[in-house]
């Protein structure tokens, strides 16, 4: 599920970016608040542990084995603030050392994988989990796996990489196979865990916020929202790409000689300068943002 | 394994290994987003930019075959995508997912192949990524290669045991399995605090220090400011 470069249109990873760089920060701030500094080496070991773990082959049946993806086993372990800020140092180590999906690519990927598969993950938790345990833990997991997968799906759609519809269907198929088995392995999983030693598993609803659930809660519904639509519709999902002028396709699509350079030039400029401001504008409300807060905290 | 190759490029000493890794990530930076916005047909801006590549390949003095070749671990899924478009009869994007998405592999393998990833990471944090996810990272890639370790001893110890032969007995292996897993997720988590204790004791300060503190230099603005300027060129031209 990791997107490499390339295979998302400008306007798609540029907006990603824009949109994780802030949410990885809020989650720091989030962890910070939470986390003694102890844990700080806690948490890169335990980035260390998922990278291991998904060396452990679990057998699934009929001769396959799957392995754990480890966000909602984290979530529930850890708390899902730092549960993200793992998830996304792992991205961040697969996109550079083992270039396992793209740098452009990073902010889409910590979107799906990090911030609303992990925050898919807790969400079951956090609203059953002290009713049903099992099956919030099983729900979380089946959500993490399906979430991130729709919306990687959902992304290349809006992107314009044409599909045919039957490949849709199935990888959305692979998807939901993929996401029980997740959810199967995370809770024989947390089971051990308990039976090792009961404290590793927090108690679920321990980090209630108004803020978690809401941002949580719009993961999943993200989430979903991309599965239907890419399931009912994926030339829907095209179009609208197409209309937000978020699809690629457009550009390559018509041959070289009906091209003036200099008005893809100017497009291409446009666009660039756009992103690129956007981005500044970002970072300064979030540098901006963080002196405030910094400075009501300290007065 | 293959990052322990990477590893060791990374330790060599030429003119490209010596630039700032601030002044690196900038150009990566340049390189990519001028990359993703060309057009796949523009076969002059690609050539241009594979030259700049073999070129700093060559400089670096890293083995061209096996960077090439390491880089091809992104053909399995660009190519199915590309075949996918392909039939779906947009020629020009399919042909552009597949070089673009290899030369940006092969730009990112230039970059870690020539950096350090401690002195990656301090460039990274020097650029403004966030103190903790910066420490994280330097834990986590320190203790990857120790606890996949330990990984492969469990993996073969159960496997010594028949935990791995068979696939009659589903549940009994899943619950092997996860016993595993849980089993690896304990001593993490004891190892981390053996971890803290120590740095404690060794007076941590929250940071770790490069054995030489990094400096942009004029050789490094000049290097950014010249190789960014040829990508934007060979990019609007």
């Amino acid at each position: 599920m990791h997107i490499p470069d390339n295979f998302l249109s400008t306007p798609v990873w540029a907006s990603l970016d824009a949109i994780s760089i802030p949410a990885v920060g809020l989650m720091i701030k989030r962890a910070g608040r939470d986390l003694p500094d102890t844990r700080i080496p806690l948490l890169g070991v335990m980035g260390a542990f998922v990278f291991a773990a998904q060396m452990i082959n679990f057998p699934v049946g009929a001769g396959t084995s799957g392995h754990l993806v480890g966000g909602a086993l984290l979530a529930c372990a850890l708390g899902p603030a730092p549960a993200v800020l793992v998830m996304t140092t792992i991205l961040v180590i697969q996109a550079f050392v083992f270039q396992d999906g793209g740098v452009l690519a990073l902010g889409a990927n910590v979107f799906n994988m990090a911030v609303a598969g992990v925050l898919a993950g807790y969400w079951p938790f956090q609203l059953w989990g002290a009713a049903r345990r099992n099956s919030a833990i099983f729900a979380g997991g089946f959500l993490s796996v399906l979430v991130s997968g729709s919306l990687a799906l959902a992304e290349l759609l809006i992107s314009g990489v044409r599909m045919p519809r039957l490949l849709v269907f199935t990888s959305l198929g692979l998807f939901a196979v993929n996401a029980a088995i997740e959810g199967a392995i995370t809770i024989s999983v947390v089971q051990a865990l308990d039976r090792l030693n009961p404290g590793f598993v927090q108690k679920p609803g321990r980090s209630n916020s108004r803020v978690l659930i809401v941002l949580s809660t719009a993961g999943v519904l993200l989430g979903i929202a991309g599965f239907l639509l890419a399931s009912s519709a994926p030339d829907a999902i095209q179009s609208l790409g197409q209309t937000l002028g978020m699809s690629a396709r457009t550009n390559f699509q018509t041959p070289m000689a009906n091209y003036s350079a200099g008005n893809f030039e100017s497009a291409w400029l446009r666009r660039a300068i756009a992103g690129l401001t956007g981005l500044l504008l970002i970072c300064g409300l979030c540098l901006a943002g963080a002196r405030f807060v910094g400075r009501r905290r300290s007065a | 394994m293959h990052h322990v190759l990477v590893d060791q490029w990374s330790q060599g000493s030429s003119p490209l290994h010596a630039r700032d890794p601030r002044a690196k990530v900038l150009v990566l930076l340049i390189f990519l987003v001028a990359l993703a916005t060309a057009s796949p047909n523009a076969f002059p801006t690609l050539i241009i930019y594979a030259a700049l590549l073999a070129s700093g390949i060559l400089i670096a003095g890293l083995p061209l075959g096996g960077l090439l070749l390491r880089s091809m671990g992104i053909l399995p899924f660009s190519l199915t995508f590309g075949l996918i478009t392909w039939l779906a009869g947009d020629r020009w994007r399919a042909l552009g997912l597949v070089e673009k998405s290899y030369l940006s592999t092969v730009a990112v393998l230039l970059l870690v192949g020539t950096t350090p990833l401690p002195r990656l990471l301090g460039g990274l944090e020097a650029l403004g990524t966030p103190r903790l996810l910066v420490l994280m990272a330097q834990f986590l890639y320190r203790y990857l290669f120790v606890i996949s370790e330990q990984a492969q001893h469990m993996r073969l110890a159960a496997a010594c045991r028949g935990g791995a032969s068979g696939t009659r007995r589903h549940a009994k292996f899943r619950a092997a399995a996860a016993g595993a897993i849980a089993v690896l997720f304990a001593r993490s988590y004891y190892r981390a605090e053996g971890v803290h204790r120590a740095l404690m004791s060794r007076a941590f300060s929250g940071r770790f220090a490069l054995l030489n503190p990094l400096r942009f230099g004029w050789m490094d603005a000049c290097f950014a400011a010249g190789v960014g300027a040829l990508l934007v060129l060979a990019r609007v031209q």
